[in-house]
């Protein structure tokens, strides 16, 4: 397989506050995390001329946020898409790139998840008729995102024997992560006994194994090495990504068992064959936490513990700040905010860099502490390599590899 | 294109040009489960499609099942997000295994179909009733002239294999 493999770098990141009630338009949004990313980058408006965005009819398209900025466009697409199209659309722009038609390209998602279109699926999504394949599962009650993937957790924890405090883990960790980062929409700590105790939504999911539903807008801006070894910011290489890979049968995965089985059997030998590197050589994990189940599951499926064993790996300590590869050290989408996926790739960028947003006075500069304990430091020592599991539904998923 | 069906404030639509779902559902209103049976390989498929999707052949017939089956994975809905199914939580929807065609034509592989699990009076079944492993039949739940839907209720016949239920 064709790789190009450090030709192409994350050169901006930047994001809006994350709340539950933006107040402003997802247009508003878009214009304000994308200009940030520029700056970030060093760059001008003049010099990016590519725009990828991703939505479900719930955000501003491209063709009106560009101008506001001044951008003119030599390549654009919105794509229809949710979780794991942060990843596939960074591969899909260094394509852009690599094909002659642009030179940089500007990724956004924009969305009031929380205060317009509610991605927990209720009001004006509920509303909805339901037609086609949908009438295979809607009309029974299961429509929200934790209806639709709760049967995969439950036959894990049958198979395998994975328990509730073993998973809650992830939470707990995430927590932690969340309570060194200013932008964090939950920041307060929390324990098994929070989440097993919390509500049920869904059995096997409790209420804190859910992910928070989110206003915010994000950027990444991708363009090639070449250029950016001439911007101010160390680059972050892409060493390999893999997007929107699926399992047989992905408009009904059921049928095609084992249903524990994710995305990520099948991007793990393209992303990391593109690489060159296993799981072994990972020091940073951002995996797609829409809930504390997806996480274990993407972890298992990409190797960084075997098949049925990532309820011990999830709890073992490994996950967490100064534990052996830490996931998602924002706080993700459990405790940040919910992004649809782009955060994470943000964070590990920053985490490459060396220059994580915690409360160390001086990390923009690059000095932490690394101390660890609520209200510190989040930046992982020495951080020279990141993954991000990009998860959009069980049969569908996508990776991204980045170096320093 | 017949009416619309409401159910539990949900609008069910299955347009005249939907072969998929049409004829599935006039089945399902005589109380019969058919699924879409390849005339190529003779393989059997669900929801309906056009292709098989083991030999893209496009033509079928309609093939009634048994219309048994073993929960394969289930879940409770506490929090419904359809206001139409507030009423009905704690709710049990399940996955289920039929017995034709099981572990066909790889060993993952198998007819599942998702429903509610049910009393006899199409009420929900009670949460300590739910286990992967416990055996079901459907049973049909009238909506309109047109349409029924296929639902399961526990069936009176030992488990096949290990039978489990999340821990309290
Ligand atoms: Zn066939």
């Amino acid at each position: 397989m064709k790789t190009l493999r450090d030709q192409y770098c994350v050169v901006g990141v930047g994001e809006t506050e994350y709340s539950r009630a933006s107040g402003r338009t997802t247009r508003a949004m878009a214009v304000e995390a994308i200009r940030r990313a520029i700056l970030d980058a060093g760059l001008t408006a003049r010099d990016v001329d590519g725009m990828l965005d991703y939505q479900g009819g719930d955000s501003t398209l491209a063709n009106h946020v560009a101008p506001d900025l001044g951008i003119r466009l030599n390549f654009y697409m919105d794509v229809m898409g949710g979780g794991s199209s942060t990843e596939a659309l960074i591969g899909l722009a260094m394509g852009a790139i690599e094909a002659g038609m642009c030179n940089t390209v500007a990724i956004y998602r924009s969305m009031n998840g929380y205060s317009e279109f509610r991605i927990g699926g209720t009001g004006a999504r509920a509303a909805q008729p339901v037609r086609g394949l949908d009438l295979a599962q809607v009309p029974f009650g299961m429509r929200s995102a934790g209806q639709n993937f709760a049967l995969t957790f439950m036959r894990h924890m049958y198979e395998y024997g994975t328990t509730s405090a073993q998973v809650a883990r992830v939470k707990v960790a995430h927590s932690r992560h969340a309570s060194q980062n200013p932008k964090a929409l939950l920041k307060e700590r929390v324990t098994v006994e929070d989440v097993v105790g919390s509500r049920w939504i869904v059995k096997p999911l409790h209420l804190l194994d859910c992910c928070l539903e989110t206003d915010n807008a994000t950027c990444l801006i991708v363009t090639s090495a070449e250029r950016a070894r001439d911007l101010k910011r160390r680059p972050v290489y892409i060493m390999g990504v893999a997007g929107r890979v699926s399992k047989p049968r992905l408009d009904f995965h059921w049928a095609h068992g084992p249903i524990t089985r994710v995305a990520g059997y099948y991007a793990k030998d393209i992303v990391f064959g593109q690489a060159g590197i296993g799981p072994e050589d990972v020091d940073v994990t951002g995996s797609y936490d829409a809930f504390t189940f997806t996480t274990l599951l993407q972890l298992e499926e990409y190797g960084f513990c075997k098949k049925g064993e990532g309820g011990q790996y999830v709890s073992s300590g490994i996950i967490e700040l100064g534990g052996g590869r830490p996931n998602n050290t924002s706080g993700g989408h459990l405790c940040e905010g919910y992004t649809h996926g782009m955060s994470m790739v943000i964070e590990n960028v920053r985490q490459l860099r060396g220059t994580v947003d915690d409360y160390c006075p001086r990390a923009a500069e690059g000095v932490h502490t690394y101390d660890y304990s609520p209200g510190r430091c989040r930046q992982v020592k020495d951080a020279e390599i990141t993954m991000n599991l990009g998860w959009a539904v069980p049969p569908t998923g996508s990776a991204l590899i980045l170096r320093r | 294109m017949p009416q619309p069906v409401q159910y539990r404030g949900m609008t069910l639509i299955v347009p005249d040009n939907d072969s998929e779902w049409t004829e599935f559902y006039a089945h399902a209103r005589a109380h019969r489960l058919v699924v879409r049976k390849c005339t190529a390989c003779g393989l059997m498929r669900y929801p309906p499609t056009h292709a098989c999707p083991w030999c893209m052949e496009l033509e079928w017939t309609w093939q009634e099942l048994s219309a048994r089956g073993t929960i394969y994975s289930y879940e409770i809905v506490h929090h419904a997000i359809q206001p139409g199914f507030r009423e009905l939580t704690p709710y049990p929807v399940v996955l289920v295994e039929l017995d034709e065609q099981r572990g066909q034509p790889t060993p993952d592989e198998a007819l599942r179909i998702i429903g509610n699990l049910v009393k006899p009076d199409l009420t929900p079944e009670a949460e300590a009733n739910v286990a992967i492993g416990r055996r079901v039949r459907v049973i049909f739940q009238d909506l309109a002239d047109h349409m029924a839907l296929p639902q399961f209720t526990l069936a009176d016949e030992p488990a096949p294999a290990r039978v489990w239920r999340l821990p309290e």
